[in-house]
């Protein structure tokens, strides 16, 4: 497996991320970087850095260069009222306590499910 | 079926969102907001903003820490080619390995905070930055080997498993990753020691000299006494303990551990104190570790002298295959 | 050089188990193979800590480790063949008893060196291990197989860095072609004769002499070597004592192994 090292280009060092998946069904997450010219290296490299004692059983290496990074608080933490989008936006505990004593009935037991 | 109430992530609000000090306000204003956050225990990523001190004391402190893992490779290096059995040479090439590894790891955290790895190298080799005083001594024997791998790392892991939580999150994540792997160092090279303590006159009497030798760059190795209030890297939270609270334990767990193999450790002054709580020890030599750690050990400029000759000899692998930058 | 009680070469042929047959043949062979993983590994292990990048440093640990591995697992099977352990074999001999090949014999030398003989030494290795993959003695066989499978990731290694070297003109291919012209009569005593090999073909233990395998081995490098460029290697001088004959290069390797052995000899490490 020896292409791929791109030889007639002057080499370039730079960091490579790399993603490790511990067992099967989990996800993808992030291990570190190494530095290495091209994928050819970045793979033996992440491989050895994150997976030489058998710990993972997928890698993915990516330039860091290619990672399209976000983190624009605009975008990802914009200042309107999102709270209808998740389950601490419908408070009910006063209602459904009024409820309770208009039917007579208690508060169902919670059942392990 | 989950309750979905109980699918709210639980985080305080100052912990969702990007840290207000990263927007862009008045210089002053939001170095009070990195220090609030710091105080609150929050973690800082290498894409937030920084007070310069606090850059540089953490670049300091990992370029330190990594430089340390670099030299650190040279006193069991030699003893490498000499491990006794197949075994031995094994763990110990995967121990030294893991060094290298960990090496790379916080050079990496340092290289992220601004600083190449090239530019480390030519600092460290020049006598610039520093590196700790126990990779300043000689390696006598296989023993030395075993020590080292032993009560050297158990000194480390002391004072890495209390970084776990530093406030720089990419050093923190390092450190859990870093602290793992040198559970096995130390149980490889207590097993060294244990296999010796119990085997030829020659063996038990080569440990108690190793110990003898090393046992007091280990004192120093937490580094003197100092205020907890006067400490930047301890209000920073680069790291959370003080460097006798670091000693204390790594006696507390250890010289029990010593003494049952029949060992003497080499200060008839230790003993732990009932009502003060804590061990008492012959007060270190803090003039050698001063003169050991600007380069003025027994081994420090042959270990750099080596380092420097190899690092010019692999020159030309780095420069025309690695891509990496032509010496200034 | 002081000597404890020292295990004649011939010893092993007595003490070998009844049960096994061509046992002897089986020993000469294992011997040979665990050396070779056993020298390569020591040279391979000379890089820890000094390695061109810190990266590729931790990934010629690997190699090492695996090679000296693949040593205490073949070392393992010859102790069970002749009733004696691992560690004395591989460290209680004098030099003019190992059996490597004298394609290993030279120092650790330069970076060009190293990927040399580790290309030369792997292209080889996984002929010698394709024609004992499916022999008669199923715990060899056995081996054999998980060996080439890990082989994948050496010969990896060792073809990326070859190429690397041979098309970076310059110093890089320089010191390649002055690395592989010092190799090249020694290249080809992987595929030294060994007496047991009759016995170990009729047994049905090894596919092929090692005379065909080696001719297989050059055709298999020479596209690699034809696209490079590089010249292929010569044939082997005294092709006889390809695995005798070690130089200084071991002698100062013997003397670094088995130094803290040799000084309580005896005792339990």
């Amino acid at each position: 497996m020896s292409q791929g090292s791109a030889p007639d280009a002057a080499p370039r060092l730079e960091a490579w991320e790399v993603f490790r998946q511990e067992k099967v069904g989990g996800s993808m997450t992030h291990a570190g970087s190494v530095m290495a010219p091209d994928a050819v290296l970045a793979a033996h490299y992440a491989r050895e850095m994150f997976s030489r004692r058998q710990e993972s059983i997928r890698l993915w290496v990516v330039r860091r260069a290619d990672v399209v990074d976000l983190d624009d608080a605009d975008l990802l933490q914009p200042p309107l009222d999102r709270s209808f989008k998740k389950p601490g936006g419908y408070v009910m505990r006063d209602k459904l306590a009024a409820a309770r004593k208009q039917s007579g009935q208690a508060k169902p037991r919670q059942r392990s499910g | 079926m989950t309750d979905p109430l109980a699918l709210e992530p639980i985080l305080g609000p100052l912990e969702r969102g990007r840290p207000a000090f990263n927007d862009d306000l008045p210089q002053d204003e939001r170095f009070a907001l990195f220090e609030s956050h710091i105080a609150a225990g929050l973690k800082v990523e290498a894409t937030d903003w920084m007070p310069d001190e606090y850059r540089t004391s953490v670049l300091r402190f990992v370029e330190m820490h990594a430089n340390s893992e670099l030299m650190g490779v040279l006193p069991e290096r030699e003893w490498l080619m000499r491990a006794p059995t197949l075994r031995r040479k094994l763990a110990l090439t995967a121990k030294v390995q893991d060094e290298v590894g960990h090496a790379q790891l916080l050079y990496r955290v340092a290289e992220d905070l601004g600083k190449s790895r090239e530019a480390m190298f030519d600092d460290l080799l020049a006598g610039r930055t520093k590196f700790h005083n126990v990779f300043h001594y000689p390696t006598a024997g296989w023993a030395d080997v075993g020590m080292i791998a032993w009560l050297v790392d158990a000194a480390a892991i002391v004072a890495q498993q209390a970084l776990r939580d530093s406030s720089y999150a990419p050093y923190a994540r390092t450190m859990r990753k870093i602290c793992w792997e040198e559970s096995v160092h130390i149980m490889h090279g207590r097993d060294v020691v244990v296999t010796m303590a119990i085997g030829s006159a020659a063996q038990r009497a080569a440990i108690q000299d190793a110990l003898d030798r090393w046992w007091g760059p280990l004192m120093q190795m937490h580094g003197p006494r100092s205020p907890r209030d006067k400490d930047r890297d301890l209000h920073w939270r680069i790291k959370a303990k003080t460097s006798e609270e670091l000693r204390q334990e790594f006696l507390t767990i250890y010289v029990p551990r010593i003494l049952e193999l029949g060992l003497v450790i080499p200060d008839p002054e230790l003993r732990f104190d009932e009502v003060a709580g804590a061990w008492r020890y012959t007060e270190p030599d803090w003039e050698e570790l001063r003169r050991v750690v600007t380069n003025h050990g027994p081994m420090s400029e042959s270990r750099l002298a080596f380092r420097r000759l190899a690092r010019e000899e692999t020159r030309w692998v780095r420069e025309s295959i690695l891509g990496v930058p032509a010496a200034a | 050089m002081t000597t404890a009680r020292r295990r004649p070469a011939t010893e092993l042929d007595r003490v070998l188990s009844p049960d096994t047959p061509h046992a002897t043949a089986l020993a000469e062979l294992l011997l040979a193979m665990a050396d070779d993983e056993f020298v390569i590994g020591f040279s391979d292990s000379e890089w820890t800590g000094i390695a061109p990048l810190l990266e590729e440093d931790v990934a010629m640990s690997s190699l090492a480790q695996d090679e000296l591995g693949h040593a205490a697992a073949l070392y393992a099977l010859l102790a069970g063949l002749t009733g004696t352990t691992v560690d004395a074999i591989a460290y209680d001999r004098e030099p003019a008893e190992y059996r490597h090949c004298r394609l290993l014999d030279h120092g650790r030398g330069d970076w060009a060196m190293t990927i040399a003989r580790r290309y030369l030494y792997d292209s080889a290795d996984v002929v010698r291990l394709e024609a004992l993959v499916a022999g008669s003695w199923a715990p060899l066989a056995e081996l054999v197989g998980k060996l080439i499978r890990e082989e994948r990731y050496h010969r990896m290694h060792a073809e990326t860095w070859l190429e690397r070297l041979a098309r970076t003109r310059g110093e890089p291919r320089d010191r390649l072609l002055t690395a592989l012209a010092t190799l090249s009569t020694d290249a080809g005593t992987v595929f030294t004769p060994l007496a047991a090999e009759p016995a170990l073909i009729e047994a049905g233990i090894m596919a092929a002499p090692f005379t065909t395998l080696e001719t297989e081995w050059r055709a298999s490098i020479e596209p690699t070597f034809a696209a490079l460029g590089l010249p292929m290697p010569e044939p082997v001088s005294d092709p006889g004592r390809g695995r005798l004959d070690h130089g200084d290069a071991f002698r100062w390797l013997w003397g670094e192994f088995t130094m803290v052995r040799r000084a309580d000899p005896g005792a339990s490490w």
